[in-house]
């Protein structure tokens, strides 16, 4: 049984995309070979020029950390680090850049949670976790944001605040975003919406 | 051939990760549960105390066993004739030799030979009856030469040690004696004499005399030394004949001036004679040395099981801690943490865990059990027992609890870290 049968399409710089399709269509599927966390059996996966599917695992690694973000559903923060600690993780490695306190805060000023920079996972809601997730996807400049479901797990008011986050990034830092959503009101963020049926795109 | 260079970004992805790494590890232990972070370190120092407890205990009691011997029997080193002869000729032009090599404390000279000693021997009405006696090797002594070297003399359980002027009183080994405080069964013994009592003893050569008992001794080492009697040489000499025995010895103890010398200075005293035997107290062990060789093993035994012990306690506190955490594992490896920094977040974990708990535990023993066991030594038969805790055991418990520590955080890390990341998040 394939999940994904013959999935061919591109993203531009800057476009903000929803894959939206019926529950079991492959969308998830299709965000996760695309973010590099799991392998097709076939195909090609082109991100700016590199052909990802030829790297080594480890460089796989690299290029998630250096030019890839992730927001997941739900439960993403590491509970034992704090909100400030939490968004510049991923930084923290490359010795070459060790402003990234700094930036963190910054990033935090833009998703509005720069008074929550000492709090806990714990310590503050769904809609602010997210939001910091989306911070921390953010920390090291990726060239492509993925985002698995980000507002499924939030009330109404949250799922507006995170979706009008997203919008502001790609409007005001042309950041390339590609989401994964059920909700048909989504379509309305967007710039483009993708369609799944069946594992196969639904034209 | 391609040859792999590192280069300089290699390092600084050691170090970064190695940064990442420890960024890690001490959040994770110091914002997590503190009292499982507190329980971890009391059950790694509980190994650690019980991987040298167990091992001290042993040594102790090999220690104490050495002593023993060394205090009551042989000394440091024992200079003997050759195969081929009984005696030392010309012993007084040997001892000062002796004395002026480095290392040698004091000496003491012993005139050995073997006694047939019977108790209430006046009262048997046939020649052929036989009364509480046996062969014994008695020892002719200069007391005061002696006790700087033996310690017979500090262990008088009845009576006094003897003068060197003592020509009809003889000493007595507990063993000999007999009574309640004799390790040996009744008939092995004189059936509990006392000090006053008087025993005859016909010597090897035929010379019979009657003595009577001035001490009885415990020196606590059951094998050899609470078998022996003891006259001074001066009555020993005479028994054997002045003429002859007057300068002769039949060994020569040597005390050193600090133990564990013995090798270097049975090596100088060789060079003293070719018609000399010259032999550390160890190559008299007999039984001694394969009860030690036993204990030896049984410290490795316990060393070995106390060390799995402590892996798999250490193994399974970091595979909950690795399984409770197997989505957050998943997390990091999705935002691309690299693989080697969440590997070495839980190595640096179960490192700290096992130099905290080293430390701990080093601390338990130094400031409890060693004082402790110093103010209240185990009264055993063969001694006094206190713990004998070396340095080269502190270090090699340390560093093979280290590594087991290592190990055992490892491998639930290294396994969860193997499944794919899909597998990790979502459990697909």
């Amino acid at each position: 049984m394939h999940a994904l049968k013959g999935v061919d399409f591109n993203v531009k710089e800057g476009e903000f995309v929803a894959i939206m399709g019926r529950s079991g269509s492959g969308k998830s599927t299709l965000l996760r070979i695309m973010g590099l966390l799991d392998l097709p059996t076939g195909g090609e996966i082109s991100i700016d020029g590199i052909d990802a599917l030829k790297l080594h695992e480890k460089d796989r690694a690299k290029f998630r950390l250096e030019r890839l973000g992730y927001v997941f559903q739900e439960h993403s923060l590491i509970a034992e680090l704090n909100v400030l600690e939490n968004v510049y993780l991923p930084a923290v490695a490359d010795l070459a850049r060790n402003n990234y306190k700094h930036r963190a805060e910054e990033i935090l000023e833009i998703v509005g949670l720069k008074d929550r920079i000492n709090h806990y996972p714990s310590e503050i809601s769904g809609g602010e976790q997210q939001r910091v997730a989306i911070a921390r996807a953010l920390i090291n400049q990726p060239k492509t944001l993925f985002a698995d479901e980000p507002t499924a797990s939030l009330d109404e008011d949250s799922s507006k605040i995170v979706l009008d986050l997203f919008c502001k990034l790609n409007k005001e830092m042309k950041q390339t975003i590609v989401m994964v959503t059920h909700e048909p009101d989504d379509k309305q963020y967007v710039d483009r919406v993708i369609w799944m049926k069946d594992g196969r795109l639904d034209t | 051939m391609k040859h792999k260079f590192i280069t300089s970004t290699t390092v600084k992805a050691i170090f970064g990760n190695l940064k990442l790494a420890l960024f890690l590890a001490f959040k994770s232990m110091f914002r997590g549960n503190k009292w499982a972070l507190v329980l971890i370190i009391v059950v790694m120092a509980f190994s650690f105390v019980n991987l040298i407890f167990s091992s001290a205990i042993i040594s102790g009691v090999m220690a104490t066993m050495d002593n023993q011997i060394v205090d009551t029997m042989f000394s440091n080193v024992v200079v003997s004739p050759k195969e081929d002869r009984f005696y030392i000729e010309r012993s007084s032009e040997l001892v000062p030799q002796i004395q002026q090599v480095s290392g040698v404390a004091e000496t003491c000279v012993h005139l050995n030979t073997t006694g047939f000693i019977e108790y209430g021997w006046k009262e048997k009405t046939l020649p052929w009856e036989k009364v509480k006696s046996g062969n014994w090797n008695i020892d002719g002594i200069n007391p005061a030469q002696e006790a700087l070297v033996t310690s017979i003399g500090h262990n008088m359980i009845e009576g006094r040690y003897l003068d060197e002027d003592d020509t009809d009183q003889i000493i007595l080994g507990v063993e000999i004696a007999g009574g309640n405080q004799a390790q040996s069964s009744d008939f092995m013994t004189l059936g509990g004499v006392h000090i006053g009592d008087k025993v005859q003893v016909t010597y090897a050569n035929g010379v019979q005399r009657e003595y009577t008992i001035k001490g009885i001794f415990r020196a606590r080492e059951m094998m050899v030394a609470d078998h022996l009697a003891f006259v001074t040489r001066r009555e020993m000499v005479s028994i054997l004949g002045r003429s002859n025995f007057s300068d002769r010895a039949s060994e020569i103890l040597v005390k050193a001036d600090k133990n564990g010398i013995e090798d270097s200075l049975a090596s100088q005293l060789k060079a003293l004679g070719t018609d000399l035997q010259v032999r550390t107290f160890k190559e008299y062990g007999g039984a001694y040395r394969s009860v030690i060789s036993t204990f030896e093993l049984i410290m490795g035994i316990i060393g070995g099981t106390g060390l799995m012990v402590a892996a798999i306690v250490m193994f399974i506190i970091i595979y909950i801690n690795v399984l409770s955490k197997k989505r957050q594992i998943g997390i990091l490896r999705a935002i691309g943490i690299p693989h080697n920094a969440v590997l070495g977040s839980y190595l640096i974990q179960a490192l700290f865990y096992s130099l905290m708990g080293i430390l701990l535990g080093w601390l338990i023993i130094r400031v409890v059990l060693q004082p402790y066991f110093i103010m209240h030594p185990i009264d055993l038969p063969l001694g006094f027992l206190s713990l004998h805790i070396e340095s080269g055991s502190i270090i090699g418990s340390a560093a093979g609890l280290t590594f087991a520590s290592l190990l055992a955080g490892l491998i639930p890390a290294w396994t969860v870290m193997r499944e794919s990341i899909i597998k990790t998040l979502w459990g697909v």
